[in-house]
């Protein structure tokens, strides 16, 4: 009689065993296209990284190539007026594209999504900082002469596009969020004058109930562009 | 008797242990496989990574390009210091290709040209002129003039009255013709995009836009003074 009892509970041990396993070896080979696929996104996330690297190296190498350029330009011109002041127009030239680091008096203006009021209300986009406003402060910077801008890092050059892709707003293709810090150069006065007007456009963005924030810094550093221009369809003409 | 029931014992209880390491094993692929399943995420941005790839790869090759042109400069004006030379020709070169990037030259190329009128439905202001140049910057516009009007890195839209406007210090109003070099189809097609592109949009609302494309626009240089007042550069 146990030996019976004995019995049926290792037969019924052993098929419960069998099913289980039996139904992992399903799941295992159904799995094995999903690891194989992660397999494959490693070795593409290895790539990104590898590619970004061998950016990085060339950049790096860029940026002291440019240094060397300029520092035989000076050389190369020193015994000669006209072509000395050729060369301190390209320095010139070079401030103007973005392309070099810059300092002077200015202006740093803070956006920034006003959370705490966004909570509450029904239309919450009105208090965030989107990239037309933006948009709208450059083009006001630049209407009061400022000579050099950047967004969050990001250079404003002749090329520079904002633009907004879901919840992301882009400046030179590069990802930056709020808080906003936008900075000039330019003639502090007028920089002051054009931002803080009453019925100006930081004023709508703050009666909106956007943060903002203006203040004026002497020697501020604007950065340079981290990228290159590179030009393929314009010639001289 | 008492040795059978010892027997017992000790099977029962290497049948118990073997059970539990079995089910220890099957619990720990159990999870194993549970982990593996978030690979699933990864899976969907196969694309995305593919997209990065060809990213990081194309801004490598331009700036491998840029330090070679780089490179050799260095090499051409260290030359001409051996040789005690004047390097006239070398800077004269730089300073045209500098004043080209900056917008001091005239300049053709292919593009698109873009022009707007107002309608009774739609008045053209000053910041749909921002928003077509950001749109064609973002397209990878080399060159772009509003009304021969150049606008570069500094250039201000302003409404001045009603529907005249001021860009880059010139008077215009419309008909606005905003003239782009770059590539062609991707300045196009950036534009039709549907529903999020600038043609869609503002025909929507009754502007009159009409785009063409062009193998030889010509874009006229930048009219005014481009000059360094109140910064230095910072050297590193």
């Amino acid at each position: 009689m146990k030996k019976k009892q004995i019995a049926i509970t290792l037969g019924v041990m052993c098929f419960i065993l069998t099913v289980a396993i039996s139904i992992q070896l399903k799941t295992v080979k159904n799995s094995n296209s999903t690891a194989a696929q992660s397999f494959i996104n490693d070795g593409l996330r290895d790539e990104v990284l590898k590619w970004k690297e061998r950016y990085d190296n060339a950049y790096q190498e860029l940026l002291d190539s440019e240094k060397q350029l300029t520092q035989v330009r000076e050389q190369a011109t020193q015994n000669n007026t006209t072509a000395n002041a050729k060369q301190e127009q390209i320095k010139e030239n070079n401030m103007l594209l973005g392309t070099v680091e810059v300092k002077g008096d200015g202006l740093e203006i803070t956006l920034a999504d006003n959370n705490a009021a966004a909570t509450g209300l029904l239309d919450p986009s009105k208090v965030l900082v989107h990239y037309d406003d933006l948009l709208q402060v450059v083009n006001a910077l630049n209407n009061a002469g400022a000579e050099a801008i950047s967004i969050n890092g990001q250079r404003v050059i002749t090329t520079t596009a904002i633009t907004c892709e879901g919840n992301v707003i882009k400046v030179n293709g590069e990802k930056i969020s709020s808080p906003f810090i936008i900075k000039a150069i330019g003639s502090q006065g007028l920089l002051l004058g054009a931002m803080t007007m009453a019925g100006g456009y930081l004023d709508i963005l703050e009666d909106w109930g956007v943060i903002v924030n203006v203040k004026t810094v002497d020697g501020i550093t604007v950065e340079k562009y981290n990228g290159i221009i590179n030009y393929k369809y314009v010639k001289r003409k | 008797m008492k040795k059978e029931k010892k027997n017992k014992i000790v099977m029962t209880i290497i049948i118990g242990l073997v059970c539990i390491v079995f089910f220890a094993v099957m619990f720990m692929q159990f999870k194993t496989i549970e982990e593996t399943n978030i690979a699933d995420i990864k899976y969907m941005r196969e694309t995305e990574l593919r997209t990065a790839i060809s990213e990081w790869k194309s801004k490598y090759e331009d700036t491998q390009k840029q330090l070679d042109a780089n490179r050799k400069s260095v090499q051409e004006y260290r030359k001409s210091i051996e040789k005690n030379g004047e390097a006239s020709e070398l800077i004269d070169k730089d300073l045209a290709e500098s004043n080209m990037l900056l917008g001091k030259t005239d300049v053709v190329g292919e593009g698109v040209i873009v022009t707007l009128n107002n309608t009774p439905d739609c008045t053209i202001t000053y910041f749909h002129l921002l928003e077509l140049v950001n749109e064609l910057r973002y397209a990878g516009a080399e060159a772009i003039s509003i009304n021969d009007a150049r606008v570069v890195t500094t250039t201000e839209m302003t409404q001045v009255i009603d529907s005249r406007m001021q860009v880059s210090g010139h008077r215009i109003a419309s008909p606005y013709v905003i003239k782009a070099i770059g590539n062609q189809t991707y300045l196009s097609s950036t534009l039709s995009l549907k529903d999020s592109g600038f043609i869609d949009r503002y025909k929507a609302s009754g502007m009159d836009v009409k785009l063409e494309k062009g193998n030889n626009i010509k874009i006229l240089k930048y009219n005014g003074d481009l000059k360094v007042k109140y910064m230095e550069e910072v050297k590193r």
